[in-house]
């Protein structure tokens, strides 16, 4: 599933009581788009709210659960440059490969690193990627009404358990336009992470959610991502999302 | 430096830094390390090193990109030259106070990538050693603490996705950078002790070396394939009594090297493997003969990040000679690196290295925290013991304390 993308959206037309997989597979079929980019600025506030200011370039080219992304750092300046590729797969966790120009190498990020914070925001390596909607095992859990929307509230769970650094997930998705306005992550009935996506707007045909509020349950930080630039289905080949491609910025 | 790239360099760093597609960063740092051993030929306690460095990439067009990096350097120990001629070469004995630290172009054309010029190039996916990397000399004037140097090339990198091949031609020599003779980090043998020293200079190769590589990502792992003809960047030092003068004349030369290698990721459920192996051949006979391999296991603990290792060696055919040789000096033995995120502007990090016979062992401890937007301190010890009979043992006298500021922008 992807968090961070909040590409969870759907027709109103449907809103009758549904099935909970359906629910996720249609939003996410209505979010499909062959390429999106954007620019997003993050506010990193700590448990003491001291803020640090981030930027990251974000570029994606492929359908969803089988696309690949880049996102490469563009202030402070001592992490310019910094860059993670992201390579979904339909039928597993994502393949992720960090590039340092500050030692000029490229690191591949492994399975069990995907739990770790990315580069000082809340984000974990994990929320980045995408994951098919058939990974996981979906269950209607009832309604509930976020930022005064009506939203089905659905609890997933990895079908691979070893696959995800979350037991299981509860996701709001909007009845008006199944966008997906609330996820909260954990781990054995421990909150980890919630993320919470407002400001939603229709860029191209897509609602999508332009601000992304991570709350790290556990540091008690949080991250807030704006999307500027935002842009769908934007001309992109398929060799700039290579390592090759990671390595020449 | 030719007369084209002296036209061309200041064209280039002085495009505005407005244009949408040109992009520049670079830091200012001091540091300082003190010592609170001397050494038999080095009494300083304290070193203050200076280095501005300005990176910038011009991207005309989507396919063309153009970057480059330059670095000013000053430090109180006489390690970096005080000529303000610049320096693209990386030839010299001592660090250059103005260098040329990269400049390439690069052409892309689908799944083709060519890059012209100096630029650095990395092979290998161990981060404790890296035995396959050969197109990437380092600058040792603190043994402990390198720096990659760039390499004038032609690369050329066919990237599928799932397999790349990388080709490499590289027609001028870049050495490595070891110690100076009359500084710390060289410990001179027993046999010249009380002998002057004449340093006659460097023979650098004459041919051009050349490596190709193939990596092949699969489905949870990844491998590589590496072949190198050329020379070691590190030095043999030839020495011959010079009975005028009652001294030692030496001339460094470089060694013809022959390498194959391969390498190889695995990702796990609980650990990464990540392993490395060259067996170097040396067709002129002027090095040994040897095998070196690195087996790391990577684990990440929320913020801990932790890599250990063994790195060993199999000498196949031995040359008598007289080689600097970190490589083999960081073999057999334990190699291991913590690093634990604090949040995100702090961090602890340790480097350890074990010599198995135990006559030598390195570890450092830093501290780094960073300010604002732009500011970051470092502050770190590293230890150094052992015998004199080891490579790192050797350098017994050289724990020092590092303090480090910089300003990135």
């Amino acid at each position: 599933m992807n968090r961070l993308g909040a590409l969870l959206v759907l027709f109103c037309s449907l809103a009758r009581a549904q099935d909970a997989r359906q629910i996720v597979a249609e939003s996410e079929s209505r979010s499909r788009s062959k390429s999106q980019q954007y620019e997003g600025t993050l506010e990193v506030i700590g448990a003491s709210n001291k803020i640090s200011i981030k930027r990251w370039e974000y570029r994606r080219i492929g359908s969803f659960g089988a696309s690949k992304a880049i996102l490469r750092f563009t202030a402070p300046a001592e992490v310019k440059g910094v860059a993670l590729l992201i390579v979904n797969h339909t039928d597993r966790a994502s393949d992720q490969w960090m590039w340092t120009p500050a030692i000029e190498r490229d690191r591949r990020i492994a399975a069990q690193d995907r739990s770790t914070r990315f580069f000082g925001t809340d984000f974990s390596f994990e929320d980045l990627e995408e994951r098919d909607v058939d990974q996981f095992d979906y269950k209607l859990a009832g309604d509930d009404t976020i930022d005064g929307a009506a939203c089905w509230k659905i609890e997933s769970k990895p079908k691979q358990s070893k696959s995800s650094q979350y037991t299981s997930s509860m996701v709001w998705v909007r009845k008006d336009n199944y966008v997906a306005a609330q996820i909260e992550d954990y781990s054995k009935d421990k909150l980890i992470r919630r993320i919470h996506y407002s400001d939603i707007q229709n860029v191209g045909g897509i609602w999508t959610p332009r601000t992304v509020e991570v709350y790290d349950a556990n540091r008690k930080s949080r991250t807030i991502l704006k999307l500027e630039q935002l842009e769908y289905n934007v001309p992109m080949k398929d060799e700039d999302f290579t390592l090759e491609a990671l390595r020449r910025g | 430096m030719g007369k084209l790239a002296r036209a061309l360099l200041p064209a280039f760093f002085l495009l505005p830094a407005a244009a949408q597609n040109f992009t520049q960063r670079g830091f200012l740092e001091t540091s300082l390390e003190l010592y609170p051993d001397t050494a038999p030929n080095d009494s300083s306690h304290a070193v203050d090193d200076d280095l501005f460095r300005y990176q910038a990439s011009y991207t005309p067009w989507a396919w063309f990109r153009l970057a480059g990096a330059f670095d000013a350097r000053f430090d109180t120990h006489q390690q970096t030259d005080r000529s303000a001629d610049l320096d693209w070469q990386d030839r010299t004995l001592k660090r250059p106070a103005l260098s040329l630290r990269e400049f390439n172009a690069t052409i892309t054309k689908g799944k083709l990538t060519a890059e012209f010029g100096k630029q650095f190039i990395h092979w290998g996916k161990a981060d404790i050693l890296n035995p396959t990397d050969r197109f990437a000399p380092k600058d040792f004037l603190t043994v402990t603490d390198p720096d990659f140097l760039a390499v004038l090339a032609a690369r050329v990198i066919y990237d599928t996705g799932t397999d790349s091949f990388d080709f490499v031609w590289q027609p001028f020599f870049t050495p490595s950078r070891t110690p100076l003779l009359n500084e710390r980090w060289t410990v001179l043998p027993e046999a010249v002790n009380g002998l002057p020293l004449v340093d006659l200079g460097s023979e650098f190769p004459g041919r051009s070396s050349f490596g190709a590589r193939w990596n092949h990502i699969g489905s949870g792992y990844e491998v590589s394939a590496d072949f190198y003809d050329g020379f070691n960047s590190l030095p043999v030092f030839q020495g011959s009594f010079n009975a005028t003068e009652t001294a030692i004349d030496f001339v460094r030369t470089y060694p013809e090297l022959r390498l194959y290698g391969a390498d190889a990721a695995v990702p796990l459920r609980w650990f990464t493997v990540k392993t490395e192996a060259a067996y170097y051949t040396s067709p002129d006979h002027q090095q040994d003969e040897y095998v070196i391999y690195v087996i790391q296991f990577e684990r990440q603990i929320k913020e801990l990040s932790i890599v250990a290792g063994y790195a060993g060696d199999a000498i196949t055919a031995r040359t008598p000679t007289l080689q600097f040789s970190p490589e083999l000096g960081f073999a057999r033995a334990i190699l291991a690196h913590a690093q634990y995120t604090i949040d995100s502007n702090r961090s602890v990090s340790v480097d350890a290295a074990v010599r198995q016979n135990g006559q030598g062992s390195w570890l450092r401890a830093e501290y780094s925290q960073a300010f604002r937007q732009h500011w970051r301190a470092t502050a770190g010890y590293s230890w150094i013991r052992g015998d004199d009979s080891d490579f790192l043992g050797q350098f017994h006298r050289n724990s020092f304390a590092l303090l480090a500021l910089r300003y990135s922008f």
